[in-house]
């Protein structure tokens, strides 16, 4: 923290901007601690860090509260610990009532101790509240005040986090913006307080449960790290990571979740189908003539076309092992309720990740996001390094030009980009198009020459079906590759953008390939092939093995060639990149596929697992050997939110609709599979109910069929309610949309009165230091006795009586010294008067400062507030009140200043009564010093000549008046 | 934890587990990293709180910070004495807060606190230089420095005050997701 406070010290932008007593303190050394060794150092240093953020802007503290909190927060706890520490634990013990009252506590339910941070910054607000608006009777709590202050708000954090549960609690105390120390010290203070107030109700019980607790929570921790242990690919991912940029992850992070995906879905279906088919009847029912000839590995048919990778190999009888397993409904189930759950989950994972990345994104900001945001603090390659700085160099450089260049754009200029985007739109869209045509085509050609029947294919028919799913993979590859050249001639604003088009033509290639391929399968296949969902099984697992093997390639070609094409041949097109949006496409399709597939094909999930932790290597070395990290820093969080988004929205959704489309409205095959001699899938469930209503006591499950599922009305009443919720919602969001707008213009707002309010500061400031130069000379007076005070090594709260003293002795010394000097004249003014009056307070007021540097920075205000007001006054008289100094002077000084001794040592004792309201300190203050001007007009009062003495009295209350006036002026401010 | 010597209590680990990101088997991994660094000045039990400090020299040089161009500044913030000087739990603290797990809100303190270069608690023009300084090896021109870092407080300046208070960058942040991501170091 020493940190801190050096720069609150030697920062010249304090000195110009806020009245900084910190400053102050340093350039003139009237602090009478500040020339020997600080006995009390510990606590100074400590004051000065903790207050440089909390009174650094003291009249308008409760608006601009936020500013100062991070180092506020943090400087107040972090600073010299032994002093902390034995604070604390001196405090422990006051009972927490008499704490709570000091300050109004914020109740904090459970639910929000996400929001402990928030709760600290409340914390921190009303510390800086507990000074009200400039009053110099406030100085008088320094550091008790602040120390106390400090000890209420651990003690409030200590209480609610004992009252939240364990696991809230350790959440709130991880997120608590401080160092580990201050961590572990109120931790530990919890936990005692939890055991005490514990070991009262119940000593051996709470005994026990504790130690249960804490096992339980030792064993659970423990699991995780062995989950961590287990964690797939750490060290490749901080690998890559470290190499290229968060933005390539995205694509491992996003490969490694679908492969979890899949692990899921494989152990689904083969718990829940397969291991009940294999406990029951292990061998499958092969023909005599089929063997195993190699070719299944890529065709899939064949003699696979009988095992239990297809719907084919599933039988519907109910299985009678240790207990009835109705494979039929099995299968349905198993089918229904994976989908269910992957769309549950997509859903989940996508709301999650807008809600983080979306909601709040905002474009418009990029230098400022460039400068400060955009450093990959993962990147650990010296390489990486480089390239990054050079590619951020590159791009501020260019983001500089477009902002001279974009006005240049002429009407034909624009007119040409549209053209190229129409064009490229319309050729994008047209290949799509005729590539789903032809591929549709080509499947009805090919499956004129197969027969119906798949065990009759030969072996020749069977490798001819690799046909279709290599043409398919072949436009995968070739076509986006050629969607990539369009970006050679189309100028997109901003990479985003061009990003955002190349992956809306790719899901347009896709989704249309996919489309034909089902409509194909749905209405061709199903009609012709005698066992067709084995046969459409078959076609996926050829689409999922070719596609594997064309990722492969592409990731040869695309990467390894270009790459070589790059380094040898053509060093003007350099090394490739590793474009994330086409390679994340090609996972997402591949997980299409798959999707698709688990209804004709339960145990694809399988081999989509090897891929995918095939493809993993595959595309690690490949980068690794090939690529370099891209050149553009996108915004990769949000690239991530977009893929998760399009693997739902048409990939997921699609193959959802097809698998309802295929068990409501197909015809199961008749030969094969659990559903056969049924009119769809579906009918299961219906057959099941018509079981079930023989057995008594599930009329429940029958009634929720009738009435339920089967029920348009229901569906009716559903949808019904999500439109509402939804439209409600939407009014919500447009409401909060509102809110955020109104917020954002009273920042602003404030930020203006903020800057107004220092304008006018810095005016009063400016012309201020020819005064100061003068009270300097008085100051020497009062320096050489402080100083012998200073060896004594006075406890922290002895500062306040020492300041007073010291302030006596001046006090005697100016008297000392005016009355030697020139004799009064007699016709001295009110208004000279009242200035001499004004100028002493300032004084005084200044050597008070110096003993309370750091706290009093209110208390300026106060006085420069009011030197504002009587600023002309003083410049005109200044030059007789001091050289002149006559007995009124002091006198009025004396009152004065025994004034504001007495309203100190009251609002000393106010200090406990925190936050006591601006105008009743202002109160205590006025009575007190008439109080003393009262008391300490007798004994003087006849020396000096009649007149001064109303003189002095009348001075004093004006200057009441002005500093009141002063006062109002200040709150008016706001 | 492979050999018997016990570097951590229980009630240590526990401490750390509650008040940090880390399981304690990172909490091992931690210490271990941190005795690498100086082998002959950590010890290897720590059981009793031993008062060691190793020099921001020394942290630099770790390969997860020792390429980043603000490394002194995150070894700078995170230590108590501002000059670099981490103990292990300021070691462990830093480590943390740049998780993944940490909060956003956590997170967005100490990226304040590091791009604070002058410590004055905003983000003026000179701390934005120096932080584009260090983005860029010093190749881009003053003037194209200075149009940058004006540009980047217009835009981000909400009360216009032209230097970035907390609450201005706070308010960047959240609207730029990526900083979640990025300002993550793996141990």
């Amino acid at each position: 923290m020493t940190s801190y406070r050096n720069g609150g010290f030697f920062n010249a932008a304090y000195h110009d901007s806020e009245t900084l007593e910190i400053d102050r303190s340093k350039t003139h050394h009237t602090n009478p601690y500040a020339g020997g060794e600080r006995p009390d150092e510990h606590y100074s240093t400590g004051q000065t860090g903790g207050d440089a953020a909390v009174g650094r802007v003291p009249g308008w503290r409760e608006e601009s509260w936020r500013e100062s909190i991070p180092m506020g927060l943090i400087s107040t706890h972090s600073e010299s610990p032994s002093w902390h520490h034995d604070l604390n634990h001196s405090t422990f013990q006051i009972p927490p009532d008499s704490q709570r009252d000091q300050s109004p506590h914020v109740r904090l339910s459970s639910k929000a101790s996400g929001h402990m941070t928030m709760r600290w910054r409340g914390i921190t607000m009303r510390r800086m509240s507990m000074f009200p608006n400039g009053d110099p009777a406030n100085v008088a709590f320094t550091e008790d005040a602040i120390r106390n202050e400090m000890e209420t708000e651990e003690q409030d954090l200590v209480k609610e986090l004992v009252a939240l549960s364990t696991r809230d609690r350790i959440r709130a105390i991880r997120d608590l913006p401080m160092s580990f120390d201050e961590k572990k010290h109120i931790r530990s203070h919890v936990l005692a307080f939890k055991s005490s107030k514990q070991s009262r109700q119940f000593t051996c019980f709470a005994d026990c449960t504790e130690t249960v607790s804490l096992s339980f929570r030792r064993c659970g921790s423990s699991m995780s790290s062995a989950r961590q242990t287990l964690e797939l690919w750490q060290g490749v991912m901080k690998e890559i990571g470290g190499k290229f940029g968060t933005s390539v992850l995205i694509y491992f992070v996003f490969l490694k979740w679908l492969l979890m995906f899949n692990i899921f879905s494989f152990l689904v279906n083969f718990g829940f189908i397969t291991i009940p088919l294999l406990v029951y009847d292990p061998s499958p029912n092969i023909p005599p003539n089929v063997s195993f000839s190699g070719l299944e590995i890529l065709s899939g048919a064949g003699y696979f076309h009988y095992t239990v990778m297809y719907y084919g190999g599933y039988s519907n009888e109910t299985l009678h092992g240790l207990m009835e397993y109705n494979m039929q409904l099995a299968y349905f189930f198993t089918t229904a309720v994976y989908m269910v759950l992957c769309g549950i989950a997509l859903i989940f994972s996508m709301a999650s990740s807008f809600k983080k990345n979306y909601v709040l994104a905002d474009p418009t900001s990029n230098s400022a996001w460039q400068l400060l945001c955009s450093w990959d603090f993962s990147i650990t390659n010296e390489r990486a390094v480089r390239q990054r700085k050079n590619n951020l160099r590159v791009q501020l450089k260019e983001s500089l030009s477009e902002k001279a260049q974009r006005e240049l754009l002429t009407l034909t200029e624009e007119l040409k980009h549209f053209g190229v985007y129409l064009g490229s739109w319309l050729l994008s869209t047209g290949l799509a198009i005729g590539c789903g045509a032809s591929i549709y085509y080509l499947c009805q050609y090919q499956q004129q020459l197969l027969p119906a029947d798949a065990a009759d294919w030969s072996l020749l028919q069977e490798a001819e079906t690799l046909l279709v799913p290599f043409v398919v993979s072949l436009v995968n590859l070739v076509v986006p590759l050629f969607y990539s050249l369009f970006n050679k001639f189309e100028r997109y604003s901003s990479q985003r953008r061009q990003i955002y088009a190349l992956v809306v033509r790719n899901v347009f290639l896709k989704i249309s390939i996919l489309a034909v391929l089902c409509y194909y399968w749905m209405n061709v296949v199903a009609k012709k092939f005698s066992c067709w969902e084995s046969v459409v099984g078959e076609a996926l697992y050829r689409l999922v093995i070719v596609d594997f093997l064309f990722l492969m390639l592409g990731s040869f070609f695309g990467e390894f060639l270009s790459n070589v094409i790059g380094t040898r041949l053509l060093p003007r097109l350099g090394v490739p990149e590793f474009d994330v949006a086409r390679n994340v496409l090609e996972l997402i399709y591949a997980q299409t596929l798959a999707w698709i597939g688990i209804y004709f094909s339960p145990l694809l999930p399988a081999i989509q697992i090897l891929k995918f932790f095939l493809l993993f290597y595959v595309k690690k070395v490949s980068l690794v050997q090939n690529c370099q990290p891209p050149r553009r820093s996108g915004r990769a969080a949000q690239m991530q939110t977009i893929f998760i988004a399009l693997l739902f929205f048409p990939f997921f959704v699609g193959a959802l609709s097809m698998f309802a489309y295929t068990a409501w409205s197909l015809t199961p095959s008749e030969q094969c599979g659990p559903f056969r001699g049924l009119n769809n899938a579906f009918s299961v469930v219906g057959v099941w109910i018509d079981d079930l209503e023989e057995i008594p006591g599930s009329q429940w499950a029958v009634w929720i069929y009738e009435n339920v599922i089967r029920s348009e009305i229901f569906y009716f009443f559903i949808s019904l309610i999500i439109i509402v919720i939804i439209f409600i919602f939407w009014q919500v969001t447009q409401g909060r949309k509102q809110l955020i707008g109104l917020l954002r213009q009273r920042i602003v707002n404030e930020g203006k009165d903020k800057s107004f309010l220092l304008d006018k500061l810095q005016n009063l400031q400016k012309s201020q230091p020819d005064k100061k130069s003068k009270q300097k000379n008085q100051k020497k007076h009062s320096k050489r006795r402080p100083d012998d005070h200073s060896s004594s090594g006075q406890s922290n709260s002895n500062a306040m009586v020492q300041a007073l003293l010291a302030r006596q002795q001046l006090e005697q010394e100016d008297e000392r010294c005016s009355s030697d000097g020139v004799p009064v004249p007699s016709d001295i003014s009110t208004s000279s008067a009242l200035m001499q009056a004004m100028l002493a307070r300032q004084r005084a007021d200044d050597q008070d400062e110096d003993k309370h540097s750091s706290s009093s920075s209110a208390f300026t205000q106060a006085v420069q507030a009011r030197q504002r007001a009587e600023g002309r006054e003083r410049d005109e008289h200044y030059s007789t009140g001091f050289s002149e100094s006559p007995i009124n002077t002091s006198s009025a000084f004396t009152q004065a200043m025994q004034a504001r001794q007495r309203a100190e040592e009251d609002g000393a004792d106010d200090a406990h009564d925190l936050p006591s309201s601006v105008s009743s300190v202002m109160m205590q203050v006025v009575q007190a010093r008439e109080r003393a001007e009262k008391e300490d007009r007798p004994p003087w009062a006849p020396a000096p000549p009649q007149n001064s003495a109303p003189a002095g009295s009348s001075a004093l209350i004006q200057a009441m008046l002005a500093r009141q006036q002063a006062q109002n002026e200040y709150d008016d401010g706001y | 934890m492979g050999n018997k010597q016990t570097i951590f209590t229980d009630e240590q680990l526990d401490a750390y587990q509650d008040c940090t990101f880390f399981t304690r088997k990172e909490i091992l991994r931690l210490h271990g990293r941190y005795h690498e660094l100086a082998p002959h000045l950590v010890p290897m039990d720590y059981t009793n709180d031993p008062d060691c400090k190793l020099p921001l020299a020394l942290i630099v040089n770790m390969p997860e910070l020792k390429e980043n161009p603000f490394c002194s500044r995150i070894v700078e913030s995170f230590s108590e004495d501002g000059f670099g000087n981490l103990s292990f739990n300021e070691f462990v603290d830093m480590f943390s807060v740049l998780s993944e797990m940490a909060p956003r809100e956590l997170k967005a303190i100490y990226a304040f606190k590091i791009y604070d270069f002058n410590v004055d608690n905003y983000l003026c023009k000179e701390d934005l230089e120096k932080t584009l300084n260090r983005l860029t090896k010093e190749e881009l021109t003053p003037e194209e420095v200075q149009l940058v870092c004006e540009k980047a407080i217009e835009e981000a300046d909400l009360d216009g005050d032209s230097k970035l208070s907390y609450a201005d960058f706070e308010n960047m942040i959240t609207r730029a997701p990526d900083f979640l991501s990025t300002f993550h170091i793996r141990i």
